[in-house]
């Protein structure tokens, strides 16, 4: 599966259940390898855009759909959709990865630093313009996390909301900010 | 002017929903998460296959994690049981009938009946039907078949009824006021009086008395002397031994709660056990309060005797009735054990009270605390 245009994200990107039949939900619930197979383009790539390094998202994707197995019989299709259950997991274990990171950068010093900020290989993606590129690199995990969950993985706002654990309004925002961020690198890139 | 400034959060959700962009700076923006969506990046074949190698082929069926509607269920159900246990514990406790009430039932019982349990004595007075042939005359007539009551030494209560014929309503009013006055009169006083005098003629009032046990004699007298005397029962029942029994009961719960209140002042006592004892301590002062309760409704119906008087233009009485039945026993048993049971979860409250909104503040700071240090460090 290819995730690319709108198209190639499943009509129940946000589908959340709402029946309280108890049996029905139960019946409804997909099987672990399905929503791992549907969903796996999609965690990958929210990964390589929080962490900007493919092979950390390769990974951390891996580890992420591992503590998803471990805790499936935890998930409840009526609270929410498997993608944003999968986001929350992967955002939870990249966090982790960040901070290992951050004290493994304290220790090796700027080398490191140098050697990820100076990596250009990185890539999020196929058929993306040189300066969108650069201006994604160029912004923070956070802002290329919003941009991710809104537009490429298409959650809606309440759930992309609840990935970050932050409001709605404070969501938009920060995809607003995110967006014009990016304008305005790709148009410093352009001049 | 940034592009924020010219779009706003709305016109951003609209663009993301699908809608047209409306000025040049939309346009842009929507070229941008065209471009955005239109670039591609598949997991690799390698991490497919580890992730898949996790996942059994199998569809697992799991139970949902209880939701949060579960609460409207396990609230309401956790109170009907606390009403169920009071209902249960009201139904069980209403076996035994209160003291201050135990002369009621006998009052209206038959002659034999009430000569079957020695501690009662009854004896009924009347024309037997023959309404024309009520007593005459009926003050040392009665008192003569009377048996003595009132003088024993030993603490009796006693219950009369008494039903008197007067000739009319006029006769009536004043034999009613009579009445209370005769109470008054012997240090008594009249509980309740009905007064009716229906359209249709003739009328009756219902007259509840209460005398001093040492003038019931005297009160009878003077009551039956009202009118005609048409029928009359009394019942002493013997309340010496429910007394020492009541007594007895009360000083033991009061060293009980004596030895609990000095294991209390223990300060080695563990919290927990501490707990128990307090709340066996209010169990107890709740059962000896309810003792004293009773001892003193054992004394006032032993010093106060009650006289029913039913005066009447009519031939046929009904007597009213006003003790409380089993229903009503049960019914303050179980608003009683309701009222423990409140108690008991109203102290609960007040231990863990503090306990858990300091789990909550500490839970909410580390949360925050948690949500700063990730966003600082996804900011970086």
């Amino acid at each position: 599966m290819t995730i690319g245009g709108p198209g190639a994200v499943g009509p129940d990107v946000n589908a959340v259940s709402t029946s309280l039949d108890a049996p029905a939900a139960l019946s409804a619930r997909p099987g672990f390898a399905e929503v791992a197979g549907e969903q796996l383009d999609a965690v990958y790539r929210y990964l390589v855009y929080l962490t900007g390094d493919r092979a950390a998202a390769e990974d951390l994707a891996a580890e992420t759909f591992e503590k998803a197995f471990r805790s499936w019989r935890r998930f409840d299709p009526r609270r929410g959709s498997p993608r944003t259950w999968l986001c929350r997991i992967a955002r939870t274990v990249a966090i982790d990865w960040f901070r290992a990171e951050t004290r493994r950068r304290r220790r090796e010093e700027t080398y490191a630093r140098e050697l990820a900020v100076t990596t250009d290989d990185i890539g999020f993606g196929e058929g993306l313009s040189a300066p969108l590129e650069r201006a994604l690199r160029e912004l923070s995990p956070a802002e290329r996390e919003v941009v991710a969950l809104r537009v490429l993985l298409e959650l809606d706002g309440p759930s992309a909301a609840r990935v970050l654990g932050i409001s709605q309004t404070a969501c938009s925002t920060r995809l607003s900010r995110a967006l014009r961020r990016l304008e305005e690198r790709m148009s410093d890139v352009r001049d | 002017m940034s592009a924020t400034d010219v779009i706003g959060i709305e016109r951003l959700e609209a663009l993301l929903r699908g809608d047209a962009p409306r000025t040049p700076e939309e346009s842009a923006r929507n070229a941008l998460l065209s471009e955005l969506r239109a670039a591609t990046l598949r997991a690799p074949e390698a991490l497919r296959e580890r992730v898949l190698a996790t996942a059994p082929a199998r569809r697992r069926l799991a139970l949902p994690r209880p939701s949060r509607r579960l609460a409207l269920v396990v609230v309401p159900a956790a109170l009907g049981l606390a009403v169920a246990a009071a209902l249960v514990h009201g139904f069980a406790g209403s076996n035994a009938k209160p003291l201050a009430h135990r002369g009621s039932p006998q009052t209206v019982q038959s002659l034999q009946a009430i000569k079957a349990q020695p501690p009662v004595y009854g004896v009924a007075v009347g024309s037997g039907g023959g309404a024309d042939t009520a007593i005459p005359s009926a003050t040392s007539g009665l008192q003569a078949q009377l048996p003595s009551v009132g003088n024993s030494g030993r603490l009796q209560h006693t219950e009369a009824s008494l039903q008197v014929r007067v000739p009319d309503v006029s006769r009536l009013s004043a034999a009613t006021s009579a009445a209370t006055r005769i109470a008054t009169s012997l240090g008594g006083y009249a509980q309740s009086v009905v007064y009716r005098t229906p359209q249709s003629g003739g009328g009756a009032s219902y007259i509840e008395l209460r005398v001093p046990a040492q003038n019931v004699r005297a009160a009878l007298a003077k009551l039956g002397a009202l009118g005609s005397l048409v029928s009359q029962q009394v019942s002493v029942q013997d309340l010496q031994h429910d007394l020492a029994v009541e007594s007895a009961q009360i000083a033991q719960l009061r060293r009980t709660v004596a030895a609990l209140q000095k294991a209390l002042h223990n300060p080695a006592l563990p919290d927990a056990q501490r707990v128990l004892l307090q709340i066996k301590l209010a169990e107890t002062k709740r059962s000896l309060a309810q003792r004293l309760h009773a001892r003193t409704g054992t004394v006032a119906s032993g010093t106060t005797a009650r006289i029913s008087l039913v005066l009447s233009t009519e031939k046929s009485i009904v007597p009213v009735v006003h003790h409380r039945g089993r229903l009503g026993r049960m019914l303050h048993s179980a608003v009683g054990f309701l009222g423990l049971e409140g108690t008991i979860a109203l102290y609960a409250l007040i231990v863990a009270g503090p306990l858990l909104l300091a789990a909550a503040l500490i839970w909410g700071l580390a949360r925050l605390r948690r949500r700063r240090d990730e966003q600082r460090l996804l900011t970086a």
